[in-house]
């Protein structure tokens, strides 16, 4: 399915948590499958209370499925173990030790990873000077602000240098440099031969960074595929834009639109395709009106997003591409 | 972004290194922390106040600067193994600090284990403290060095460390709060198993004879710790009683430690 083999493979995850002792167990993952290829970044969407979080903790054995497996690099169970080094993880909203520094916290995570001390070292100054920290490296965390938190959790995730980066989140809370940079930090990974799985709702973020998208919707899988393939490649409609004609209103026999709008001094004409547009400009041509613009509007991610999980209330998932 | 050699990451050190780093930080944790300064400094004075307490009462005054002052080390070592135990472990669980640790290549048993050996090490360093500052005022009043007050705090010692143990299995699954008040309820059935065992022995009924002496094997003994009396009234302790009191603490804390590992290993995190 994906080039180069799977790194991160999701199979049939089920999850209920217990709420309350006597009350039914809710359910927070049914039955979802995905993977992701080496090398491919690819962006989890989903409403708030999807399950997101859920499948992120449990690809980082913090929580176990009700059933249902992950392998990571192609292993599973105790070798998995040993695969965590390989892994880099940023949790969501990420808490750290406040009475340690910055710099020293970063040392705890080389040591935990099974750095040597100088190259935990090298890479800690480089990783905080990434993330726009490298002033506040010697400071308590405790004096940290929550965007800083959150730049921090992206130095620890990166420290070691892993092949597999799973971010929950990455962007909340970050000023708009702050995102910036994570999108800037994300393709540097992907040109680095790297592969990234992360969570988000900023879905300008996914077109911009994702080979592909998984959406998902009420502990379900709606959709997997590329942006494109999801999004489609076809034009949604073309607008036009008149100048008003000299001889008034347009008459009864113009050709087929899909709207018809009037806009200060311009008509606006949606159509549906090519063809009517050449329809169009011959007929305002005839009245003596001017083609000021034309434009292909292709549908956005965030337009299917919003249908597709406004569409399913009591229905059925469907599958993209 | 410098990308990584190729093939495997070479891992340096292996699960002392781990335990270690988290025990280093966990005592780094506790040595930051305010209020262990606020015990400490408060059961100093109290130790250098056994000094005046002597002038003041009759009888053999270097006996109550000994019997005194090892309760007070006694009873602030408690108060700072539950003071700083309870927060052990289920802190980071309530903070999420421990995402961070358990998604890097560390098992789980091993951040249990670097946790209780953190606070441990603290508690030496409290304990010696105390022990040999209460040394000191003894020797300064009575003009006699007295070794017993150091293997008296030795035996202390030994039951902090206990007690962080059972802090540590209680805060693997409940809140701070609830840790807290088990560990202290054990504190106090662990000094008085022996007399709930003897009332228990006298009953007519067998399986209440059966039950309470299932539960003296159960909870722990904290009595076998006490030194004190040793000291105070000047008798000596026979170097197999020790022996003794140090197999029963590995055997008893190593037992409550491994099942908190076991009850860690599955856990989810909220
Ligand atoms: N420990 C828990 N106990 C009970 N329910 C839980 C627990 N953790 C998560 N849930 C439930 O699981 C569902 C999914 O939560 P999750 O945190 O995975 O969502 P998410 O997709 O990450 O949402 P968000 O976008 O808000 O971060 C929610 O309905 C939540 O209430
Ligand atoms: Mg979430």
């Amino acid at each position: 399915m994906t080039p180069g083999g799977a790194i991160i493979e999701v199979e049939n995850l089920r999850k209920s948590y217990a709420t309350d002792f006597w009350k039914k167990r809710t359910r927070v993952l049914d039955d979802v499958s995905f993977s992701v290829g080496e090398n491919e970044v690819v962006g989890f969407l989903g409403a708030n209370g999807a399950g997101k979080t859920t499948t992120i903790k449990i690809i980082n054995r913090l929580a176990f499925p009700d059933s249902g497996t992950v392998r990571l690099f192609g292993e599973d169970g105790v070798a998995r173990f040993a695969s965590r080094r390989r892994i880099g993880f940023m949790p969501e909203q990420p808490y750290f030790y406040e009475y340690l520094t910055g710099m020293e916290f970063l040392g705890l995570c080389g040591r935990l990873n099974g750095m040597g001390g100088r190259e935990t070292r090298r890479r800690a100054v480089a990783m905080m000077e990434r993330v726009g920290l490298a002033a506040a490296g010697g400071m308590a965390i405790r004096k940290y602000s929550k965007g800083m938190m959150q730049r921090l959790g992206l130095a620890q995730a990166l420290l070691h240098d892993p092949e597999l980066v799973v971010l929950d989140e990455p962007m909340s809370g970050l000023d708009p440099m702050g995102r910036m940079d994570v999108r800037a930090i994300i393709s540097e990974l992907k040109s680095a031969g790297k592969t990234v799985f992360f969570s988000t709702h900023i879905i300008s973020d996914v077109e911009a960074l994702c080979d592909r998208v998984i959406l998902l919707d009420r502990g379900r899988k709606l959709a997997e595929g590329t942006v494109a393939g999801l999004v489609g490649n076809e034009v949604q409609f073309i607008e036009l834009v008149f100048s008003s004609p000299p001889g008034g209103e347009a008459g009864p026999d113009m050709p087929p639109c899909i709207r018809f709008s009037r806009a200060a001094d311009d008509l606006v004409v949606r159509v549906r395709n090519v063809d009517d547009a050449n329809l169009w400009i011959a007929k305002m041509g005839g009245r003596g009106s001017k083609l000021r613009s034309m434009t292909q509007v292709k549908p956005k991610l965030e337009e299917i997003y919003v249908e597709r999980l406004s569409g399913t209330a009591g229905g059925e998932g469907r599958d993209a591409s | 972004m410098s990308s990584g050699s190729p093939g495997p990451p070479a891992v340096r050190g292996g699960m002392l290194r781990r335990v270690l780093s988290i025990a280093a930080n966990t005592f780094r944790e506790t040595v930051r922390n305010k209020i262990l300064y606020v015990i400490l400094a408060f059961a100093l004075f109290v130790i250098g106040l056994t000094w005046f307490l002597a002038d003041l009462s009759m009888g053999e005054l270097t006996r109550i600067i000994a019997d005194v002052g090892l309760t007070s080390i006694h009873l602030f070592g408690v108060t700072i193994a539950v003071f700083l135990g309870i927060t052990l472990v289920s802190q980071e669980v309530d903070r999420k600090t421990i995402y961070l640790i358990l998604s890097k290549p560390v098992p789980r048993w091993e951040f249990v284990a670097g946790k209780a050996a953190g606070l441990s090490s603290t508690l030496l360093l409290t304990t010696a403290l105390m022990a040999a500052t209460l040394f000191v005022v003894h020797f300064l009043y009575g003009g006699k060095a007295e070794p017993g007050i150091l293997i008296a705090s030795a035996g202390i010692y030994l039951e902090l460390v206990l007690l962080v143990c059972i802090a540590t299995l209680f805060s693997t699954f409940t809140t701070s709060t609830l840790s807290a008040m088990f560990t202290l309820a054990l504190f106090l059935i662990g000094h008085l198993s022996t007399h709930l065992v003897r009332f228990g022995g006298q009953s007519k009924s067998a399986a209440v004879r059966a039950v309470s002496s299932g539960l003296f094997y159960l909870l722990p003994n904290l009595e076998v710790f006490n030194l004190k009396n040793g000291v105070v009234h000047g008798e000596a302790r026979s170097l197999e009683a020790l022996a003794g009191m140090v197999g029963y603490f590995a055997c008893y804390g190593g037992a409550v430690l491994l099942l908190a590992c076991l009850l860690f290993e599955r856990k989810d995190f909220k």
